[in-house]
C-alpha cells in the first residue's frame, strides 16, 4: 500500500494531535448531572455491587474511546489516500490533445465535429484504467491546458466541457512540443490525439518533433470535406479620394465537384453587392469590386450555395473588413506660390487647407489651430502637436542642421533617389521616386535617431523624424527645382506625410488575421486597452508602442475601447489548411503511424478512502444508535 | 351548596379564601365520604367506645372477685346470697376514642408534582373529618426528625376548618425520624389511641423502628404509606449525581437502563418489606399513591381497620 494523499509523517501528526485531544477530553472528569432523589439509601441497595458496574461503565467509557480513536483513525487514513501498491506507478500518463482549429467547426458529422470529438474524449474518460491518469490540452494556435494530470474523473468531465473550438488555426508542432513536456517524467506516457487530422507539418524552428518514448494513438473526426471559403478579403481607400474605396474578395473551393456559390458584400449591414461565382474542382477566383463610395465603415462578405445551404465548414463562410475613419485635417502652407504644391493638396477633398505667405506664418500658427504645417523655404518654429513638412527648408527653427550652399548636379553627377526605405509607411504607392532629376539639394545633416527614407549620393533627400513628440518630414530640395511633381509619387508623398502626421496609418489594416497577435493603433499614452469580442468577451490588454496588443481567436468584428476612443476592428480566419478541412483517417509522425488508443484495464478505481469513510460514517451510525439506545452510557 | 358552605354562613368573610388544597370541591368529596363511611360501617362507626371499668358505667360487663379497697357499693349481693362468693359488679364505660394522625412533615414528602405531602395533608384532612364527624377526639402531629407542630384533639365537625387551617400552615422541611418523632408524640399526649402515620417511610433509621416506636407506647398504629410511582424512576440517564433531598448525601452513578431496571425492582422489594412488616405485627397498612383518589384510599383504610368509629 502506498499513500498518494498527506505523507505518513504528516497522518501521523495529525493523528497524535488530534487523538491526543480525543484522550485528554476523555481523561477530564466528567461533569456529571445533578439529580435530586427522596431516598438515596434506597440506592445503595443497588449500588451494592457498584465494584462490578463501576468497571463495567468503565470498560464502556474505553469503549467510546476507542471507538472516537478508530473513527479519528478512520479520517487520518482517508487523508493519506491509500492505495494499493504499485497501482499508482502501473498506470499510463495520457496526454490527449483535442484539435480546437476552425476546422473542428465543421458540420459534416452530426452535431458537429466539436460534439464528436467532445464525445471520443468522454470515451478516452471513461476507458481510463484504475490507475491512468490523463491530461487534456485544447491544441489551436495556442494550446491550452484544460485539466492537470489527474483520475480525477469531475476534473476531466470539466475538461470535456470547458473544450471550445475557435476561429483559429493549428500549430500542431507546439501542441506536440508541449505533450512531450507534460509527458516528461510520467510513468507509461501516451500521447492521444483527437481532431480532423488535417494538421500540417509537424516542424517548427528547431526541425521535426518527435515524441520520444511516447506512443501516439489517434482518434480521427469528421467524414468529408465540401468547402468553399473566403480565403481574402480586404478593403481600401484610394489614396488620392478618400471617399471611394474598393474592395478585394478571393474564393476558392475546396470541393471535388464543382461549386456554384452566390456572394453577398454588405456595407453597415446592408447588402450593396450580390454575385454568383461558379468555382471548379479545387479552383479559386478573385474579385476586385472597385470605385465603392458612402460613409460605411462596416463591410461583410457572405457566400451560400447558390442552391441553397451552407457548405460544411460555415467558419469561413463569411469574412469581415473594415475602413479607417476619415477626418479633416487643417493644413497650414507657408509659401510664396507654389502650383505644385497647392495642386497637389487640391487632390484630397478632406483638407482643409490655408495658405500664407512665409511672414506671416509664425502668426497664424500661432493664433489658429493647425494639424500640419508645409513650410515651402522660410520656416518657423511650429507649435507642440502640429507635425511639419520642410521643403528644403531654411531658418534657424530648422530640425535639422544644414551645411551651407547647394550641391548641384552636374552632367557627371546627377541627383536621384539611389535608396529608398521601401518599409516606411510615408513610401506606399511611390514607386516611381527613383525616378526623379533633382538639380540642386541642400546637405542636410539627421540626427541619429531620424530616418532617412531617400538617399543620393550626393546626400539625404527625405527625412522623416520626431521632435518632441511631434513628426516631421523633410525634403532636401526644391520640387521646382526637379521633375518631381510631373511624377505621381509627389501629390502620394504629401497625403501620405499627412495621413502619418493625423495618425492615420497608410499601412492601416483592414482585417486581421485570427491565431496572431493583433497590433491594434490606440492614442499615445495608454497603458491598456479593452477588447471586446464579437461573442461579448471582454479582454484587457496592453499596449505597446501605441498598440494593443491582442491574440485575436474570434472571426467577426471586435470593438476596442482605448481611453475616450472607441473603434472597431475585424478578424478573419484566412487560413487555407483550416479551410481545407477534409478529414484524414490517418495520423503519421516521424514516420510512425498513429494507432487507435487502447482502453485502460476495466474494474473499479482503487481508491480506499471512500471506503474508509464509509466506513467510518457506519461506526459514527453505531455509535449514535447506542448512546440513543443508552447502550455506551 | 355543600354542609360546609352552610356551615361557614355569615363566617364566610372572616373564612381564608379557598386555597387549591381544600377548595369547594374537596369539601363536597369530604361529603361523600362522611356519608359512604356511614353506611359501610353502620351500627360501629359510633363516636363512643367501650371500655370495661367498674364504676361510672350502666350497662352490665362482668363479674371479677373482690379485693379489699373495692368500692363496696358495686359488690353483687344477690350472687353472694345464691353462691356465697364476694364477686364485684363490672360496668362497661364509655369513652371518646382519641385518633391521632402523625403526618410526616420531612423534605422527601415535598418531593415531586403532585407532592406527597399535598396529598397526605388531604388524607389527613378526610381522616381528621371523618373521625369528627363520629363524635371522635382527633388531634394531628406534624413530624419530621421530632414534632414540629401540633394541633391538640379535639372534637366536633366545626373543628375541621381548625384542621384546614392547621394543615395550610405546614411546609416540608428537615430529616425524617419516625422513632424520635414517636416517643416525643407518646410523651405529650399520655391518652392513648389510634395513631394514623401519614409517611413516606423514607427513614434513614429504617421504617421498621419508626412503626415499632408508635406500637411500643401502647398506640394502635395504622400506616399510610405515601407513594408516589415515579420515583421508582428518576427519568434521567447517563453519569449523574443522584443528591439525596433530605440529607444531601450524594451518589454518583452511571444511569443505565439496566440499572434503572435493577432500581425498580429494589423499590418494588422495599413497598414489599414495609407492607409485609406491618402485616406480620396486625398493623394496618394502605400504600396511598399520589395519583389515586384519597376518598378511595381512606375507605380501604376503614376496611382494613374497621377500627375507627
Amino acid at each position: 500500500m502506498e499513500l498518494l494523499g498527506l505523507p505518513l509523517t504528516q497522518l501521523a501528526t495529525i493523528f497524535a494531535v488530534a487523538g491526543g485531544a480525543v484522550v485528554v477530553l476523555y481523561i477530564l472528569k466528567l461533569r456529571r448531572r445533578r439529580v435530586l432523589v427522596p431516598f438515596t439509601r434506597l440506592w445503595d441497595r443497588v449500588l451494592a455491587d457498584r465494584p462490578t458496574s463501576s468497571l463495567f461503565s468503565k470498560l464502556k467509557r474505553l469503549l467510546s474511546l476507542l471507538i472516537q480513536l478508530a473513527l479519528l483513525a478512520l479520517i487520518v487514513a482517508a487523508l493519506g489516500d491509500p492505495r494499493p501498491a504499485g497501482a499508482a506507478r502501473s498506470g499510463r500518463s495520457l496526454v490527449v490533445l483535442v484539435d480546437g482549429s476552425a476546422s473542428m467547426k465543421a458540420v459534416d458529422v452530426l452535431h458537429g465535429r466539436s460534439h464528436a470529438a467532445r464525445e471520443a474524449l468522454r470515451r478516452l474518460v471513461r476507458e481510463m484504467g484504475p490507475a491512468d491518469r490523463m491530461l487534456v490540452a485544447q491544441m489551436d494556435a495556442e494550446v491550452t491546458a484544460l485539466s492537470p494530470m489527474t483520475d480525477d474523473p469531475a476534473a476531466l468531465e470539466s475538461a470535456v466541457s470547458a473544450y471550445a473550438p475557435r476561429d483559429t488555426g493549428l500549430d500542431f508542432a507546439r501542441a506536440l512540443r508541449f505533450a512531450q513536456d507534460a509527458t516528461r517524467g510520467n510513468p507509461s506516457p501516451e500521447v492521444v490525439v483527437i481532431g480532423d487530422g488535417a494538421f500540417g507539418e509537424a516542424r517548427d524552428s528547431d526541425g521535426e518533433v518527435r515524441l520520444q518514448g511516447a506512443p501516439l494513438r489517434f482518434v480521427p473526426v469528421g467524414v468529408r470535406g465540401r468547402n468553399v471559403a473566403i480565403t481574402a478579403f480586404a478593403v481600401r481607400r484610394y489614396p488620392l479620394d478618400k471617399s471611394r474605396y474598393e474592395v478585394l474578395v478571393e474564393l476558392r473551393s475546396f470541393s471535388d465537384r464543382p461549386e456554384e456559390v452566390e456572394l453577398t458584400l454588405s456595407a453597415d449591414g446592408a447588402p450593396i453587392e450580390v454575385t454568383r461565382v461558379t468555382l471548379p474542382p479545387g479552383g479559386s477566383s478573385q474579385r476586385v469590386l472597385p470605385d465603392l463610395s458612402g460613409a460605411s465603415q462596416q463591410m461583410e462578405a457572405r457566400i451560400a450555395f447558390a442552391g441553397g445551404g451552407h457548405d460544411d465548414l460555415p467558419a469561413d463562410d463569411r469574412a469581415y473588413a473594415t475602413l479607417p475613419e476619415r477626418r479633416r485635417a487643417r493644413v497650414l502652407v507657408s509659401t510664396p506660390g507654389n502650383r505644385y504644391l497647392e495642386a497637389a493638396l487640391l487632390l484630397d477633398e478632406y483638407l482643409d487647407v490655408v495658405q500664407v505667405p512665409p511672414a506671416e506664418a509664425a502668426a497664424r500658427l500661432r493664433s489658429a489651430r493647425f494639424d500640419v504645417a508645409i513650410f515651402d523655404g522660410p520656416a518657423v518654429a511650429v507649435p507642440t502637436g502640429v507635425g511639419a513638412i520642410y521643403l528644403r527648408p531654411e531658418g534657424a527653427d530648422l530640425p535639422v542642421e544644414a551645411d551651407a550652399g547647394f550641391v548641384n548636379a552636374t552632367a557627371g553627377s546627377a541627383i536621384g533617389f539611389t535608396r529608398v526605405d521601401r518599409h516606411h509607411p510615408l513610401m506606399r504607392f511611390t514607386n516611381d521616386l527613383d525616378e526623379t532629376h533633382i538639380g540642386r539639394i541642400v546637405r542636410y545633416r539627421p540626427r541619429p535617431e531620424d530616418r532617412v527614407l531617400g538617399q543620393s549620393a550626393q546626400g539625404p533627400l527625405l527625412i522623416a523624424g520626431e521632435r518632441g513628440g511631434d513628426r516631421f518630414v523633410l525634403l532636401s530640395f526644391d520640387v521646382r527645382e526637379s521633375d518631381l511633381p510631373l511624377l505621381i509619387s509627389w501629390p502620394v508623398l504629401l497625403v501620405n506625410a499627412i495621413d502619418w502626421f493625423a495618425g492615420e496609418d497608410p499601412a492601416y489594416l483592414s482585417s486581421f488575421r485570427t491565431g496572431e497577435t493583433w497590433r491594434i493603433p490606440v492614442p499615445a499614452g495608454l497603458d491598456r486597452a479593452t477588447v471586446e469580442t464579437p461573442s461579448g468577451r471582454r479582454v484587457s490588454v496592453p499596449v505597446v508602442e501605441g498598440r494593443a496588443a491582442y491574440f485575436g481567436t474570434e472571426a467577426g468584428f471586435h470593438r476596442v475601447h482605448a481611453g475616450e476612443q472607441h473603434s472597431v476592428v475585424a478578424g478573419n480566419l484566412s487560413d487555407l489548411g483550416e479551410s481545407r478541412c477534409a478529414p484524414q483517417h490517418t495520423l503519421t509522425l516521424s514516420g510512425q503511424r498513429a494507432t487507435a488508443p487502447v482502453a485502460g484495464r476495466a474494474g473499479v478505481r482503487r481508491e480506499w478512502w471512500p471506503y474508509l469513510l464509509l466506513v467510518a460514517l457506519l461506526v459514527i451510525a453505531i455509535e449514535w444508535a447506542t448512546y440513543h439506545r443508552r447502550v455506551t452510557v | 351548596m355543600g354542609w360546609l358552605d352552610r356551615l361557614r354562613g355569615t363566617k364566610r368573610a372572616e373564612a381564608p379564601a379557598s386555597t387549591e388544597l381544600f377548595d369547594e370541591e374537596f369539601q363536597r368529596r369530604l361529603d361523600y365520604l362522611a356519608v359512604v363511611s356511614r353506611r359501610l360501617f353502620a351500627g360501629r362507626m359510633r363516636a363512643e367506645r367501650k371500655t370495661k371499668k367498674s364504676g361510672s358505667g350502666i350497662e352490665f360487663a362482668d363479674h371479677r372477685d373482690y379485693v379489699p379497697g373495692d368500692d363496696l357499693r358495686y359488690l353483687d349481693w344477690a350472687l353472694y346470697g345464691r353462691t356465697g362468693r364476694l364477686l364485684l359488679k363490672l360496668f362497661e364505660e364509655e369513652e371518646d376514642l382519641a385518633i391521632y394522625i402523625l403526618l410526616d412533615c420531612s423534605r422527601s414528602m415535598g418531593f415531586g408534582r403532585p407532592s406527597k405531602f399535598d396529598h397526605a395533608r388531604r388524607l389527613a384532612a378526610a381522616l381528621a373529618y371523618v373521625g369528627l364527624t363520629n363524635l371522635d377526639r382527633v388531634g394531628i402531629v406534624a413530624f419530621s426528625s421530632t414534632v414540629s407542630a401540633r394541633l391538640p384533639p379535639g372534637r366536633g365537625r366545626g373543628r375541621i376548618f381548625k384542621v384546614f387551617e392547621f394543615l395550610r400552615s405546614l411546609q416540608p422541611s428537615g430529616e425524617t425520624a419516625i422513632a424520635e418523632a414517636a416517643r416525643s408524640f407518646a410523651a405529650e399526649n399520655k391518652r392513648r389511641g389510634v395513631a394514623i402515620l401519614l409517611s413516606d417511610l423514607y427513614d434513614p433509621a429504617g421504617f421498621e423502628r419508626g412503626i415499632n416506636a408508635v406500637r411500643y407506647q401502647r398506640f394502635e398504629p395504622m400506616v399510610v404509606q405515601l407513594v408516589d410511582p415515579r420515583e421508582a424512576d428518576p427519568g434521567e440517564r447517563g453519569d449523574l449525581t443522584l443528591e439525596d433531598v433530605e440529607t444531601g448525601d450524594k451518589r454518583e452513578v452511571t444511569l443505565s437502563p439496566d440499572l434503572v431496571a435493577r432500581y425498580r425492582a429494589a423499590h418494588a422489594s422495599w413497598r414489599e418489606e414495609i407492607a409485609g412488616f406491618c402485616k406480620n405485627r396486625q398493623v394496618p397498612f394502605v400504600a396511598a399513591d399520589v395519583n389515586g383518589a384519597f376518598e378511595d384510599q381512606v375507605l380501604e383504610l376503614f376496611r382494613r381497620t374497621g377500627v375507627v368509629g
